[in-house]
């Protein structure tokens, strides 16, 4: 018998062969047919028409074409022809960047006043209502006012995800600063160790797992978010590549797209487990 | 794939160059002749590549020439043939020194906004000396936004939303203004090919048909058209507000019946085979205004040089534009993914006129779309007797004060003229709608008179 | 009296219930210490004991009354009185070497790196866990962890070592062990213990004096037992002291039957300031298989 790992992996492939097997068989099987529109068709106005049209061709490209486009796509990742149009590199750059400005600033914010939250019942109380009706709000919901009162977009998608990742960390951090055992801050009380060395050095790393765990939901959150905002405001961003493909019915680099957000978001989130790893404890 | 691989080249010629520092490759290798290029040499280089484009609208002509003069001495290789210093000073001349040179205008990816779009990889904007940035925005509502906030120095927008910001109807009141309409006609009804046997709106009842916006021409025209059949737009079918991007998915999925869109969503349509074009927007209303080009006031106001400038740039590209043997070259500059991001045989079929109609004929109207930027005030006061019918603005409405406000007709007048083009020599006309006469003299009159209207 | 080391002065702990109606815990309680003593503090649950070991940590505060030792009343957490928690209360992200270290290092704040390492290593041989320095708290047996607090604890070198039930959650085996070495550190050392326990051998085997508190609520010191057993004595042979179950079956017998009763008969005598110190001492001769009331 074969480890688990590798059993599992086996299967893994094999699941995926199926699915662009069928995926294929699938968009292969609109073409042969003929029937319909292509049959007595004025080659001049054949021209004039897309090959959905003419041939029957399924809009949906099979798995073939898909990789096709993908490595040309990724062969050329950082080309840059003017405002509107530049490489996926630069693209998944610029998504980064703005994630990393979001997702940086609501750490700034949700851990310290996770902090105080998580210490003092009272903040927890006073607060606890207006984070309830914050926290579900969509970003899309949230992009009309940003842009109205920041007054640029570019600041509004950063301040979108702030908005929206700064929940779970929040809460989490003031959930993991709120269940530190009583008895590791008996023992730093008994040490004499003063609040802010305390909060570092016996808080900090007893919340940490559960502070992770919050940073990995919000890094998701954050993640697709801005796939969101960038449809919405446009410019530049994974997003915006999504919706000017969309808006050129290009189904190719719209799924293309979507891996890219797919692998990119696993990788935020294998980063931050890995994070996880080095600061969970066993008890 | 053939199609697609002259887009390739073409997006290369036009769009940018290996480098990325210059608009198109001709542009690239000058300055690759001539590193020292100082701005009068960039304007030579901007009104070169527009004369070549001019001798040789035919995309593979230029190629050939530009392949055989090795891309370096265009100058010189045209100097026998055109006085190429004179054109430059005549074009880089202006009234006052532009006080912003480098500008963003923000556009939607619609064939409408080709002058404003066409003017970057032609060169228009860089021969009356402005550093465009032409911006892609993802829908009307944004490009609003973004030019309230200043994000956009101008922008591409449908003609009824500079008078609704001005009015304060659906945002803060902010006073824009049209210094130029970017098109006239332009726009289609499109209904899925379920359809194709329900050509009278009178069957349309239940219909859910999309227009891009509230505060649109497409709104406006539609309700109108479905009015003139006796079928109420509040009652008899349901309106939606749906992003031009979404149209042609929407109406694959069925979520729709049809739409009154820009193009080049209708041709889209039909070339996707999921939809027929039942009527142009011209056969509702023959010259009516689409989309328009807009500031707002504040900047016309504080940058009047860069304004002229502008809508020289505008009013000339339009000129270019409007000319039917340019139309097919335009087509192809406009298609690359930094502009409108379409196959270049959709922009073609919509810039010629001569197109599927998606029920198997091939259709020839070369006045589809035109591109007169004459911004008429009675225009607007049209627009703003259709806001009245139809309930967005209630009371009272000064529509010959807001109309001028606006509209800049006044100003094109001047600038026109002083480009040596023969503007008309009124700033409001008369015209007719489904054969209906209107009067800008008399828009209350008008209002009373529809059947059907929510005012 | 006057010049005890510790001296818990007429303390009190209430505790405010839900629904509006408090609770004593215990009140009026007085005790006393001298350096050096090894107390211990037996009694059922609900007594109040931790309460009081807490209000000795300084942990938690006494409603009135007062706690002074040498010559200072105790008003919250000090490094001069060391806790042992039941729990052992490791750090757990901390090696043996860290959580020992962590409390060196808050003890002697201007101590380089490599001494407060250096004193560190000394406690942790001390309690026998050389060589296990940088195992991490989940890598170690009960006891083992038992012993990092041990250790812990000694490393600050408290003037008074408070233990929680220290050895309660540990094996037999382990647990004996683990006495002998504390018996031993603390008369190598001359520490003053406070031990709370319920086990009633460990306290005879550990304690000088043995504190019996009644039941809760409004428990009381009912009696101190002087610890009649000589001071070398052995865990393993520690049955065959002539006094051994002399006090074996005072303290059972007090566990069993009068925690429950003492308050309701107080002797004629009894000040709760001072109260009865009785060495039940061998009624001779004791027999040495005979169990016998004290």
């Amino acid at each position: 018998m074969l480890p688990l790992r590798l059993r599992a992996a086996l299967l893994s492939v094999l699941i995926l062969v199926v699915f662009l097997l069928a995926w294929q068989g699938a968009t292969a099987g609109f073409g042969g047919g003929g029937g319909g529109p292509a049959t007595g068709m004025d080659p001049e106005y054949a021209k004039l028409m897309g090959l959905t049209a003419t041939t029957g061709k399924s809009a949906m490209p099979s798995p073939v074409e898909v990789g096709r486009q993908l490595w040309a796509v990724l062969s050329d990742p950082f080309y840059d022809k003017g405002p509107n149009d530049k490489g996926l590199g630069i693209q998944l750059a610029f998504s980064l960047a703005r994630v990393l400005i979001g997702y940086g600033i609501a750490v700034a914010v949700a851990i310290p006043l996770g902090f105080v939250i998580g210490m003092s019942p009272l903040m927890s109380r006073a607060l606890d209502p207006f984070i309830q009706v914050l926290k579900p709000i969509s970003p899309l919901a949230w992009m009309p006012l940003a842009l109205y009162t920041i007054k640029d977009s570019g600041i509004s998608a950063v301040f979108v995800i702030f908005i929206c990742s700064v929940w779970p960390m929040l809460l989490n951090t003031a959930f993991g600063v709120a269940s530190v055992r009583k008895e590791w801050l008996n023992v730093a009380r008994t040490l004499e160790v003063g609040p802010l060395k305390r909060a570092f050095t016996i808080i900090l790393p007893a919340a940490a797992p559960t502070i992770l765990t919050g940073m990995r939901i919000s890094i998701g959150i954050a993640w697709l978010v801005i796939v969101a905002a960038e449809m919405l405001v446009g410019g530049t961003g994974i997003g915006y590549f999504v919706w000017n493909e969309w808006n050129n019915l290009s189904i190719t680099n719209v799924i293309i797209a979507i891996l890219v957000i797919g692998v990119m978001g696993m990788m935020l989130d294998q980063i931050l487990a890995t994070v996880a790893r080095l600061v969970t404890f066993p008890e | 794939m053939a199609s697609k691989d002259t887009f390739r080249r073409f997006s290369r010629l036009f769009s940018g160059c290996a480098c990325g520092r210059h608009r198109s490759h001709a542009e690239h290798d000058m300055a690759a002749a001539r590193p020292a290029q100082d701005d009068a040499a960039r304007y030579a280089g901007a009104v070169e590549t527009a004369v070549v484009q001019a001798l040789f609208p035919q995309a593979a002509h230029r190629r050939a020439f530009l392949k055989a003069i090795g891309g370096t001495g265009i100058a010189a290789a045209l100097a026998p043939f055109l006085p190429l210093g004179a054109v430059t000073d005549a074009f880089a001349q202006g009234t006052g020194a532009i006080e912003k040179k480098d500008l963003k205008i923000g556009f939607i990816p619609i064939t409408c906004a080709t002058p404003i779009i066409m003017a970057h990889p032609l060169g228009f904007y860089s021969k009356h000396g402005l550093n465009v940035e032409v911006v892609k925005t993802a829908g009307w509502a944004v490009v609003r936004d973004k030019t309230i906030n200043k994000e956009y120095d101008a922008a591409h927008m449908l003609s009824p939303m500079p008078i609704a910001i001005s009015m304060g109807l659906g945002s803060n009141p902010i006073p824009f203004s049209v210094p130029a309409i970017e098109n006239i006609n332009g726009q289609a009804i499109t209904l899925a090919m379920k359809h194709k046997d329900k050509r009278n709106p009178k069957d349309w009842k239940g219909f859910k048909l999309a227009i891009p916006f509230d505060y649109s021409m497409h709104n406006y025209l539609l309700r109108y058209y479905l009015a003139e059949h006796g079928v109420d737009p509040d009652a008899d079918v349901q309106l939606r507000s749906v992003p031009p991007p979404e149209m042609v998915a929407n109406l694959r999925a069925d979520n729709i019946d049809g739409f009154l869109a820009p193009d080049n969503i209708c041709q889209r349509a039909v070339y996707d085979g999921v939809g027929f074009i039942h009527i142009l927007s011209k056969e509702i209303w023959d010259g009516h205004p689409c989309c328009s080009f807009t500031a707002s006031q504040e900047f016309v106001t504080a940058n009047p040089n860069t304004y002229a400038a502008l809508l020289r740039a505008i009013i000339d590209a339009s000129a270019y534009a409007q000319k039917p043997e340019n139309r097919k070259g335009i087509a192809e500059a406009i298609a690359p993914a930094n502009y409108l991001n379409a196959p270049p045989v959709v922009l073609e079929q919509v810039l010629t006129g001569t197109y599927a109609d998606g029920l198997g004929n091939i259709k020839k109207d070369p006045d589809r779309v035109s591109f007169e930027p004459f911004p008429y005030e009675s225009f607007a006061v049209w627009i703003l007797t259709q806001m009245k019918r139809w309930g967005q603005v209630k009371g009272e409405v000064d529509y010959q004060g807001i109309a001028k406000k606006v509209f800049l007709a006044t100003e094109a007048q001047k600038v026109m003229k002083e480009m040596g083009l023969n503007p008309p020599a009124a700033t409001s006309k008369s015209f007719s709608v489904m054969g209906k006469p209107f009067d800008p003299a008399k828009p209350e009159e008008y209002v009373a008179s529809f059947a059907i209207k929510r005012a | 009296m006057t010049q005890s080391y510790l001296s818990i002065e007429g303390i009190a702990r209430r505790f405010q219930a839900p629904g509006g109606k408090g609770s004593t815990v215990f009140e009026d309680l007085w005790f006393s210490m001298n350096k050096g003593d090894f107390a211990a503090i037996i009694g059922h649950s609900g007594c109040g004991k931790t309460t009081v070991l807490n209000i000795l940590a300084g942990l938690d505060a006494p409603d009135e009354g007062a706690v002074v030792m040498d010559g200072k009343a105790i008003e919250g957490p000090s490094l001069d009185r060391a806790v042992i928690f039941q729990s052992h209360a490791l750090l757990p992200w901390k090696s043996v070497l860290g959580n020992v270290a962590y409390a060196v290092a808050s003890r002697h704040r201007d101590w380089s790196r490599d001494r407060v390492r250096a004193h560190a290593e000394r406690f942790i041989e001390v309690v026998g866990l050389k060589g296990a320095e940088h195992k991490k708290p989940a890598e170690l047996s009960g006891g083992m962890k038992q012993r990092v607090g041990i250790a812990r604890a000694l490393s600050i070198e408290p003037k008074m070592l408070l233990m929680d039930e220290p050895f309660s959650a540990l094996d037999a085996l382990t647990r004996g062990t683990l006495q002998d070495e504390v018996r031993r550190i603390c008369l190598e050392t001359g520490q003053t213990v406070f031990m709370i326990t319920h086990d009633v051998d460990e306290a005879i085997y550990l304690a000088d004096r043995i504190v019996l508190m009644t039941n809760g609520p409004q428990a009381c010191v009912a009696e101190i037992v002087d610890n009649p057993l000589p001071r070398d004595r052995r865990r393993l042979d520690l049955h065959k002291q002539p006094d051994f179950y002399a006090v074996r079956n005072h303290l059972i017998d007090f566990l069993v039957e009068r925690s429950r009763t003492f308050k309701d008969g107080l002797p004629p005598d009894y000040d709760r300031r001072r109260p009865p110190v009785v060495r039940p001492a061998h009624l001779p001769p004791t027999p040495p298989d005979g169990v016998r009331a004290a």
